[in-house]
């Protein structure tokens, strides 16, 4: 019985003593954090959007150009980014955001379109665990600018994107994989299909 | 002689850590490297080894959370109650990896979003556990700090081996510098992938245990 109570008695203050150490920590780092996310971003929106961003822009300067260059608005129940840079009246290009699940997580990306909205002005994934140095590559450069200048629709007109097996793609509406990273191309294929079906669903 | 030998080296550090300072050290990092003898951490070895940055980050960690962990698995370890023992490990063991988890997202955005659930994962690490087990429930404070930050060290040691030839050989980078140019050198996309991992760490260890002659495993 004494042995339980002291059992009991340990294994509370130990519990207390460590999640005191996790508050701590968690609270110390929690601005920090949080700045990190939001940063990450609008990074990865002004990227998307080829806005031009100054070399080691901290923080508070994307989110001040974001502020100023960027207009939240809805399009047909669609939220979308509408890019102005400065001077300009009509939005240069626009953004719309995406996720879906990944392989080990979910992905969360944004894709900009020209004024036009079937041409592709660049794309960004922000958030993903894949493989690293496998389906991670979706965030590499190599990957990205194979979207530049891509369509949305098919030469026939139909809503829709492909990513196809590495070396096959051939339509304007189809980029290639990932050698070594099926899993994650077919799932951020299926994830741009859905998006594209919904941007040009009038 | 060989007393006098081994007095006369540890002397640095004898005097806290009762003489076994250098002998823990070398048993850590060396003799009884974690990877190459215990076989343990495997996992993660496979794991975060496709970058040579990720792997000394990844052993950064390891070296924080298991010298951490022993401090205090043997601060207790008179006060902790036999029958919870393990769980007490692993409950301090959970509290320093989710404090560096915290630290890296706080301070090292990028290299967080690299290694990804692995960070979270030294958790399961069976070395933590083990030293924690095996050393930390038997020795002072300061020695087990000593004992789980060289075995912190050899794992990272051994991580940065396969890091570096997967790197170089499967992606021609260092760090992420170009070191060997496509241009000339097609890089072998199987070292990128667990595969690549499991025969280079085997060739190490075999090609290690064949230098040093080692044949009583």
């Amino acid at each position: 019985m004494k042995n339980a109570v002291q059992t009991l008695i340990f294994a509370a203050v130990l519990g207390m003593a460590s999640s005191t150490l996790l508050v701590t920590a968690s609270l110390f780092t929690a601005p920090y954090q949080k700045a990190n996310q939001k940063a990450e971003e609008i990074r990865n929106y002004l990227a998307a959007l080829d806005a031009p961003v100054p070399e080691n822009a901290s923080a508070a300067d994307l989110i001040a150009i974001f502020d100023r260059t960027i207009r939240q608005v809805e399009r047909n129940g669609l939220e979308c980014f509408e890019y102005r840079p400065d001077g300009a009246d009509a939005p240069q290009a626009v953004a719309v955001a995406f996720a879906g699940p990944g392989v080990w997580g979910p992905i969360e990306g944004v894709m900009a379109l020209e004024p036009d909205m079937e041409t592709i002005r660049g794309i960004r994934f922000f958030k993903q665990e894949e493989t690293p140095g496998l389906g991670s590559e979706i965030s590499a450069d190599f990957f990205l600018n194979r979207f530049k200048a891509k369509q949305i629709i098919s030469s026939d007109g139909t809503p829709g994107f492909r990513v196809r097996k590495p070396g096959e793609a051939k339509g304007s509406n189809e980029v290639d994989g990932i050698t070594a990273a099926t899993m994650t191309s077919d799932r951020v294929g299926k994830m741009l299909d859905t998006l594209a079906k919904r941007i040009r669903e009038d | 002689m060989s007393d006098h030998h081994a007095q006369a080296k540890s002397s640095g550090c004898g005097g806290l850590c009762g003489g076994k300072c250098g002998s823990t050290i070398q048993d850590g990092v060396i003799k009884n490297n974690p990877i190459i003898h215990q076989v343990l951490g495997v996992c993660s070895a496979l794991a975060v080894t496709s970058k040579l940055e990720n792997a000394l980050v990844m052993g950064a960690a390891l070296v924080f959370v298991t010298a951490m962990s022993n401090a205090f698995v043997s601060l207790l370890r008179h006060l902790m109650p036999r029958r919870i023992r393990m769980i007490v490990e692993v409950a301090i063991i959970a509290t320093f990896v989710i404090i560096f988890d915290q630290f890296l997202k706080a301070f090292y955005w990028d290299m967080s979003k690299q290694l990804g659930p692995y960070v979270g994962l030294i958790i399961t690490n069976c070395i933590v556990m083990g030293r924690a087990e095996a050393f930390a429930t038997q020795n002072p404070p300061l020695l087990s700090i000593v004992d789980g930050a060289a075995n912190g060290i050899g794992y990272m040691i051994i991580l940065a081996l396969i890091a570096v030839f997967r790197e170089l050989l499967g992606a021609g980078t260092l760090l992420g510098y170009t070191a060997l140019s496509t241009a000339w050198y097609e890089p072998n996309v199987l070292l990128m992938l667990a595969p690549g991992a499991f025969f280079t760490a085997g060739f190490l260890i075999w090609i290690i245990n064949a230098l040093r002659g080692r044949k009583d495993v």
